[in-house]
């Protein structure tokens, strides 16, 4: 097991994580490496994700907390800022990334990036487009992903 | 804090690697250490025997004199000395101040030692600041600042001088330059935009630095505005990052991170200098100076 040489500041992140858990945010170390976590993230309440469980992986690379966490949704969503493989765009896991931030951070601004989808900086540019040409009818796509594939059956 | 004379110029660490790839044949290659971080620096003590509390600085309507104010603020004196108020003062030579308006005499009112004192200027020696116009007074002119306060401290030595000596001893001194804002309803609001150290003749400017929590503060809240280094979140922190002023990080991982980048983990600004500062309580008279 590669977890013997487990940074502090991964140890403490993770009982914080485990004993404060952030609302509507649940996530654990996998057993065998403790630098993968299982995510889930609920629909924020009164965005089109509402009532869907959302599951993620995270990994924290070697050089965590000096480079970002690595996330992807492996549940199916309908966001202009996420595309069909999971991939998320979000400043901070890239060039705004610091070490100042922590797990429970970037999954927070996972959080509110569903909250606030926004179209004019996309990843799937077919859903980007949707988004701002008819923004009542994507909002219905986004619900219904959410009804198949995030009903959390 | 920084003592200017002393500032160092800015070196760009090479982490680009060891030199050309194809470098002429010798000399050989230099051995493989990391490039000394120039501009990772410890912090000097100094100790600042009086301290004016700058939020606290007031201006009221003198009671027996209603056209005038006087200046009020908190202050801690370890030792006897005396406090002087200028308006509109420029800075000279040995961190001296005079009045630009010769006919505006600063105040000069002698103090005792003691901590948490409150200081008033005296009924009558206040100044009516209705001659001035109020853009004058919200904002220095050069280096002019309608309002200065000198708080000189009077060492335990200087007691023993004579009084020849005395006149070419150097007092210590903290020195707060403020504007005047008025408010509604005539109220004047004292800002203090700069606080200098005169210190054995050198001369300090002082800046607040970000994440220096009290202990208090730190026992309610010890996981985010806590002790403990941002990035590795296990040892206590000690190095403030310049020029935001931000104190967020311990010696080791100051130095990781100015190989990885060179923005404050905080608020992201680029990195001038490291500032190590040393909070030992055991050994607080042995200063750790190297600048």
């Amino acid at each position: 097991m590669a977890n013997s040489n487990l940074p502090r500041r991964i140890i403490k992140e993770t009982q914080r994580l485990l004993s404060e858990p952030a609302p509507g945010i649940s996530a654990s170390p996998s057993e065998d490496n403790m630098r993968y976590f299982n995510v889930m993230i609920l629909g924020p309440t009164q965005s089109p994700y509402e009532g869907g469980v959302f599951k993620l992986e995270l990994f924290l690379p070697e050089e965590y907390p000096m480079a970002a966490p690595k996330v992807r949704f492996l549940t199916k969503i309908y966001h202009p800022n996420i595309d069909k493989l999971g991939r998320i765009c979000l400043d901070i896991l890239k060039d705004k990334w610091s070490p100042a931030l922590q797990i429970r951070t970037v999954l927070l601004s996972i959080q509110a990036l569903l909250s606030a989808p926004n179209p004019d900086d996309p990843l799937s540019e077919n859903i980007a487009k949707h988004w701002k040409t008819n923004e009542v009818e994507a909002v219905e796509t986004a619900k219904e992903w959410t009804r198949l594939y995030a009903s959390g059956a | 804090m920084g003592q200017y004379p002393n500032y160092r110029p800015y070196y760009i660490p090479q982490i680009s690697g060891w030199g050309p790839s194809v470098a002429p044949l010798p000399p050989p290659p230099p051995p493989l250490q990391p490039a000394p971080y120039v501009d990772h620096q410890s912090a000097k003590k100094i100790k600042n025997d009086v301290n004016v509390h700058k939020d606290t600085i007031r201006l009221q309507v003198d009671e027996q004199s209603p056209d005038c104010h006087l200046v009020s603020f908190t202050f801690d004196a370890l030792v006897d000395g005396s406090i002087t108020i200028f308006y509109f003062a420029k800075e000279g030579d040995n961190c001296r101040f005079t009045p630009v308006y010769p006919e505006i005499v600063p105040v000069k009112v002698p103090f005792q030692k003691g901590l948490g004192q409150k200081f008033c200027q005296p009924s009558g020696t206040g100044v009516d600041l209705g001659f001035f116009d109020t853009d004058d007074l919200s904002k220095p002119v050069e280096d002019i600042y309608p309002l200065v306060i000198s708080a000189e401290s009077h060492g335990p030595s200087m007691s023993m001088a004579s009084s020849e000596e005395l006149e070419n001893m150097s007092p210590h001194a903290q020195i707060s330059q403020a504007v005047l804002q008025k408010k509604d309803g005539g109220i004047f609001q004292v800002k203090v935009i700069k606080q200098i150290l005169w210190i054995d003749n050198a001369r300090y400017e002082l800046r607040e630095i970000f994440g220096i929590s009290n202990s208090d503060e730190a026992a309610i809240n010890d996981m985010e505005s806590g002790k403990e280094c941002i990035i590795c979140m296990t040892e206590v922190k000690n190095t403030a990052v310049l020029p935001c002023r931000h104190m967020c990080m311990c010696g080791d991982c100051a130095k990781e991170l100015r190989i990885q980048s060179n923005k404050c983990p905080v608020c992201r600004q680029p990195i001038e200098e490291l500032l190590e500062i040393k909070v030992d309580e055991e050994a607080e008279d042995s200063p750790t100076a190297s600048t």
